[in-house]
């Protein structure tokens, strides 16, 4: 084909080319950072995988990490870090084509197209090929890339239910704005509190052998608040599935007050390869989801 | 005062609290050593809901004092209840003292021991490790309406289980207002009619408000043989309508559903009080160690006179009595005359019923003139009073109890009788709004704390 084409240029390599055989997971994934209907996302790809961020205010930072593991096939071909910026609903939406109930599709993602789109194609269906162009944009710098400092000596951190923690931050809806955070040591216990026209006080207590604080780690008692509705851009769209798995999620309290809150969404194949394994997870096959919430300034 | 509360008693708190929150906006508490009431009255004063729980209801129940009350938003209330029941354990409500500001409601709830070794949750409590603890601003002061119906001056019951009630009442549109149930003597057909028409003494009819546009509207009338769908009916002589609210007695309906109660009605004549109760089986409220009641206001204007009959038609024999769908246009003109002759067709709210507990329990007649005019804020009621200040002044010579009774003798003359009783009933403007000012208070619930009558 080169013959065919122009003598004077060479055809380019894309950036990337990678398949996955699980569309919904990666659905499941980007869902859990869609707190609002148009949202600006900013991809970038690497040797490791696709990173995906989006940002609210300048207070509320979210990242999906997909490793390459994630993927059948990941062939990268790009000098340094491509980045671009794309529409994370028309994102979500597109891939919701390729996906259907019962029914696990393999996709194509290919990046960069002949005018800098990303492409996505189905690969295993026998009489129809669906096929999209996303257009997408010059990325914007980032406001701010956090670097998240952990606050003492030994990390603040504290893992929980997902399910426990999106009961309790729905619940502190009803008091107020406002949600103070504290961890304290004796007894070891983690405190959600908001007050407004009525007070609202949840205690998360530790006990060894119970699943609900599943790791507690608190060697200075802290105290921070935070705005309600970053609070719960953090749990509340993930996926009733994944909530329904019941893993941990992670939240560890960083210098100045930085929280971090973390899920795990699983992206392995719908029916599980042997019976005996369905109950394990193999780490390459979850997707990191990270929130980063900065808190309020305290009034003094 | 406080109290602490777990199992099924709490799941019927529950149930109480949803059912109170559909009547009104603001709950009333009132705890004496022997028993908890929480009492509510919705905006437009129309419906008052009372649940009592005697002490031995709760595992934990203490009053300092003669008597604790306060009043808190229900839609807080609801928002402690939002937690499933199945992960509490136990339930504490604490008032500190009796000026306090704020309730304490807390909640601790189960976690679940994940059995690691048998690579499946094994799900039992061992730990309270969610505790929740909700402070909900109160009023210490509240504005406490009583009403209290003595059972046994119900002329009219009947008794049925709250499914097969639901079930009658599915046949109605669901965005009706109201209903008309209309009550006949079960012994006063004649034996060949009796056989027509089944002995279907009780009709269930929707009620249409006549003064607005009506020719698209669906009508739906329903004949009820009281020995197949009733447990228990009383009424005898004369047949009586009553047209109340459907929404708070759905609401009931759920309650007494989910208590597993049947329900129970208490009904005179249009105008006066509808009661609602649940009906344990095991003796009534011998069983059980809680009570409620709903009382409802009913329309003022009897049904009974906008000419159509209440027996059956023939045509609703070979339906067999099912629901029948009749729209004909005499009812209609009838209809238009009553809303010219009437255009005070509304319901009697809230201190009409409280004249009537009052008079009751002084044991006085049954026909009390209200005590006093209530402050109420709409201003379509100053109109009324301001185009009605002729009738406001002919409710000072008020007709002594011994002439109305001849006149109730001989309301079988005929229609004009009625007329003139219908005239004594419109003696007190001021107390009554009609359907369209009922919703405008339903938006008006939606304040913080709705406007209550200082008077009472």
């Amino acid at each position: 084909m080169s013959s065919s084409s122009s003598p004077a240029i060479e055809p380019d390599t894309p950036d990337l080319i990678c398949q996955l055989d699980n569309v919904q997971g990666m659905v499941d994934a980007l869902t859990c950072v869609r707190w609002k209907r148009h949202q600006d996302a900013l991809v970038e790809l690497s040797e490791h995988g696709i990173v995906l961020i989006v940002e609210e205010s300048g207070c509320l930072q979210a990242k999906v990490y997909l490793q390459r593991e994630l993927f059948t096939k990941y062939e990268y071909g790009a000098q340094g870090r491509p980045r671009f910026g794309i529409s994370l609903g028309l994102l979500v939406d597109c891939l919701n084509t390729f996906s259907s109930p019962g029914h696990s599709n393999t996709i194509e993602i290919k990046y960069p197209g002949p005018d800098m789109e990303l492409l996505l194609k189905s690969v295993d269906t026998l009489n129809s090929c669906i096929y999209s162009e996303i257009r997408t944009r010059i990325p914007e710098t980032v406001t701010w890339d956090y670097n998240f400092e952990q606050a003492g000596i030994a990390p603040l951190t504290f893992t929980v239910k997902s399910a426990a923690l999106k009961e309790a931050i729905d619940d502190l809806e009803w008091p107020g704005s406002s949600v103070q955070i504290s961890l304290q040591k004796e007894p070891p216990c983690v405190i959600f509190r908001g007050e407004g026209h009525g007070d609202l006080q949840i205690d998360f207590m530790y006990y060894a052998n119970t699943d609900l604080l599943l790791a507690f780690h608190c060697d200075t008692e802290v105290s921070y608040g935070y705005k309600y509705k970053f609070l719960k851009a953090t749990t509340a769209n993930i996926p009733g599935n994944v909530v329904r798995e019941n893993r941990g999620s992670k939240l560890t309290i960083g210098r100045g007050g930085m929280l971090k809150v973390q899920h795990l969404v699983s992206v392995s194949k719908a029916l599980a390869p042997q019976v005996e394994s369905a109950g394990y997870q193999p780490p390459s096959r979850i997707a990191y989801i990270e929130f980063f919430v900065k808190p309020e300034e305290p009034a003094d | 005062m406080e109290l602490s509360i777990s199992g099924n008693a709490l799941k019927t708190l529950s149930r109480s609290i949803i059912c109170l929150a559909r009547v009104g906006n603001e709950l009333v508490v009132q705890a004496s050593p022997t028993q908890l009431a929480l009492h509510t009255l919705n905006a437009s004063r129309s419906a008052y809901q009372c649940i009592t729980f005697q002490s031995s209801f709760f595992d934990v129940y203490t009053v300092s004092g003669p008597q604790a009350h306060f009043s808190v938003l229900l839609k807080a209330v609801c928002s402690v209840l939002r937690t499933p029941l199945a992960s509490i354990d136990h339930m504490s409500v604490q008032l500190p003292d009796h000026d306090a500001s704020k309730v304490k409601w807390t909640l601790q709830c189960y976690s679940a021991v994940l059995c690691k070794n048998l690579d499946v949750a094994c799900f039992r409590p061992v730990h309270n490790s969610m505790k929740k603890t909700y402070w909900i601003t109160c009023n210490v002061e509240p504005d406490i309406q009583h009403l209290s119906l003595d059972r046994g001056r119900f002329p009219s019951t009947l008794v049925m289980h709250p499914r097969n009630l639901s079930k009658l009442l599915g046949n109605f549109q669901s965005s009706l207002q109201e209903i008309t149930i209309i009550a006949t003597d079960q012994t006063s057909f004649p034996s060949d009619a009796a056989s027509e028409i089944g002995g279907k003494a009780v009709e269930f009819r929707s009620y249409v408000d006549p003064t607005k546009d009506g020719d698209s509207l669906l009508h739906t009338q329903l004949w009820i043989d009281p020995s197949e769908e009733f447990l228990q009916y009383t009424h005898a002589g004369d047949p009586v309508d009553i047209t109340f609210s459907l929404k708070e007695l759905k609401a009931f309906l759920a309650f007494c559903e989910g208590c597993e109660a049947d329900i129970h009605l208490f009904f005179e004549k249009a105008g006066e009080p509808i009661l609602m109760a649940p009906k344990f089986g095991l003796g009534d409220g011998s069983s059980s160690s809680f009570d409620a009641t709903l009382v409802l206001a009913t329309m003022l204007v009897s049904q009974l006179q906008e000419g159509i009959p209440a027996e059956p038609p023939e045509a609703a024999n070979s339906t067999g009595g099912h629901a029948a769908e009749q729209v004909g246009s005499r009812p209609q003109e009838r209809s238009r005359q009553n809303a010219s002759e009437h255009p005070s067709d509304h319901t009697r709210v809230w201190s009409e019923l409280s004249g009537t507990a009052t008079k009751s329990v002084n044991g006085t007649e049954d026909r009390p003139q209200a005590q006093g005019q209530p402050d109420l804020d709409i201003h379509r009621i100053r109109n009324m009073e301001i185009s009605k200040g002729g009738p406001v002044g002919d409710t000072a010579p008020a007709a002594p109890p011994k002439s109305q009774r001849p006149t109730q003798i001989d309301h079988a003359e005929g229609s004009r009788v009625r007329v003139q009783n219908q005239s004594f009933s419109q003696h007190h403007p001021s107390n009554w709004v009609d359907a369209n000012e009922e919703e405008e208070d339903d938006d008006e619930g939606v304040e913080a704390t709705p406007p209550h009558n200082e008077d009472y």
